[in-house]
């Protein structure tokens, strides 16, 4: 898989630049951090790479071919390889389904994927759905449980199993970890990273915790008013030619 | 100096149909110019605490213990005197700004009030002073004196509210997550303010908090609570590096190190 993004600006209204020329590519199997001050366009980079927001100028490109994403036929077939975590973990799943439910939707919607962990196996839809919990460490009784009755944990584990269900080659995270506890934190990022090396994915890790960023991607993208300020390797992330950002960022998380 | 601003003494609080504590056995003092860090995960009472102190307890809900403000036991007084500590005495900075300002008041207004509720100043003083710290905290002052809550997104309300309890100069200050919902810059500037008015007034701060490299960098000494009850204190480098309880250890190791910060674990391997 490759993702090439070109030349990608996004205006939200005539004097709101979400993004402004943004360019950047993605190899399979590479973790690359995005981060940036609230406003700076980090998120809407992510909707808009998931097909959730239109862009007007630049290109897109996954595998060599385009990404329309008015044209809903090829959208499908981008949509199949990629898959999106969500800060709000509780916004994200829905009240009214149990959780077994939730986590199916995606299988559900793409009937032709066949994930390798549900290979050889006849599993009814809740087994599968229970399989997929145990994946992502949970409890296959919380299965039947409804999203208000689990922990903020919890939902955003069982997100990540509806988002890892149809195997991506790329997932997106929007600040997965940032309403969460530290000793949770840790805990999904692992659980981020071991994924990660198994199905060789590609995960674009859109955050402002230096700390979370630096322990799970090697690739680093800062974004100011929409625009790419720097872009490095995690090797020289104390390199005095960095953006100031970037130190001012390195400067608040040290404990020096 | 000597003379701590607070010190809690074994306080409890415990539901009223008396089922289990929901905090116990909870003692910690702050002096003057002190910042004292209290870290735990959520629901360890870390703001339970802070609302015992303010006196803010939930109806349902009754503390036991004593909560000396110098030299007048709070718990013991009526809810009326208590309130009369808060603002001028015990300022108090929380996590969910939106509750912080009437959404139909313009933010000035509401801060000149606060200011004038607790020191006899005319209008023109009091509508200086908010612009003031407002500017401090990195606000555009005038634009955000005019403005109504909702017209400011979320990073420039919180720092308004902050504003507006740091105008008061209380002696006190109790923070309660209050860099949450702020990015890293903002988060920065805010903290380095409260420096600021710290060294200037000598005020106490009571920082509750689970960044726990905020704690380790800002804090003059840490608590650590687990389920209601204090289970380390010490300097920040003991908690850091000596810790003690397993708990501790747990909530420290969880701490994701920097590129070329490795060292550090190292050392904590050594001392284990």
């Amino acid at each position: 898989m490759s993702l090439v993004v070109e030349g990608l600006s996004k205006n939200y209204s005539k004097n709101l630049v979400a993004l402004n020329t943004i360019s950047f590519s993605a190899k399979k199997g590479e973790c690359i951090g995005i981060v940036g001050e609230s406003g700076s366009g980090k998120s809407t980079l992510g909707k808009v790479l998931v097909g959730l927001e239109n862009y007007k100028e630049g290109t897109i490109t996954y595998n060599g071919a385009p990404v329309v994403p008015t044209k809903r036929s090829r959208l499908r077939e981008y949509r199949k390889n990629v898959q999106m975590i969500f800060q709000d973990s509780s916004s994200s799943l829905n009240p009214k389904l149990p959780v077994w439910e939730s986590v199916l939707e995606p299988l559900d919607n793409f009937k032709e994927c066949s994930p390798a962990f549900l290979e050889g196996q006849n599993l009814s839809r809740k087994e599968t759905a229970e399989q997929l919990l145990i994946m992502v460490g949970l409890d296959k009784e919380l299965a039947g449980r409804y999203p208000e009755e689990l922990s903020g944990g919890q939902k955003q584990r069982v997100s990540i199993a509806r988002a890892l269900s149809i195997e991506p080659s790329l997932l997106i995270c929007d600040e997965p970890t940032a309403s969460l506890d530290v000793t949770v934190q840790v805990q999904i990022l692992n659980l981020l990273k071991d994924f990660q090396k198994k199905m060789d994915m590609t995960i674009l890790f859109i955050s402002h915790d230096i700390r979370a960023v630096t322990f799970l991607c090697e690739q680093i993208i800062v974004l100011k008013n929409g625009t790419i300020q720097d872009q490095f390797g995690i090797n020289e992330l104390y390199h005095k030619s960095r953006h100031p950002y970037t130190k001012a960022l390195i400067e608040a998380a040290s404990i020096q | 100096m000597s003379n701590p601003i607070i010190s809690i003494e074994k306080l409890k609080i415990e539901t009223r149909n008396g089922s289990y504590p929901l905090v116990n056995n909870v003692s910690l003092e702050i002096k003057k110019g002190e910042i004292a860090g209290l870290i735990g995960e959520s629901g360890s009472g870390k703001s339970l605490t802070a609302r015992a102190v303010m006196g803010l307890l939930p109806v349902n809900m009754k503390n036991s213990g004593r909560i000396v403000y110098k030299n007048s036991d709070l718990s013991a007084l009526s809810p009326k005197d208590h309130r009369k500590f808060l603002g001028k005495e015990i300022g108090i900075i929380f996590q969910d700004y939106r509750a912080s300002f009437t959404p139909y008041i313009k933010i000035g207004k509401q801060i000149t009030e606060t200011i004038r509720t607790h020191y006899p100043i005319g209008k023109k003083e009091a509508r200086n002073q908010a612009l003031e710290v407002l500017g401090k905290m990195g606000l555009d002052s005038e634009r955000v004196y005019c403005s109504y809550p909702f017209q400011l997104s979320g990073g420039q309300v919180q720092r308004a509210s902050i504003a507006m309890v740091l105008a008061l100069k209380p002696a006190l200050v109790i923070c309660d997550e209050m860099t949450t919902a702020l990015d890293v810059m903002n988060g920065e500037k805010v903290l380095n303010y409260l420096e600021e008015v710290r060294k200037e007034t000598g005020c106490a701060i009571l920082m509750i908090t689970h960044d726990l490299a905020l704690a380790y960098k800002r804090t003059d000494r840490i608590y650590v609570m687990q389920q209601g009850e204090i289970v380390e204190e010490g300097l920040p480098e003991q908690i850091r590096c000596q810790h003690q309880h397993p708990y501790t250890k747990k909530l420290c190791a969880c701490l994701l190190s920097l590129p070329g910060e490795n060292f550090i674990i190292n050392e904590r391997v050594n001392d284990l």
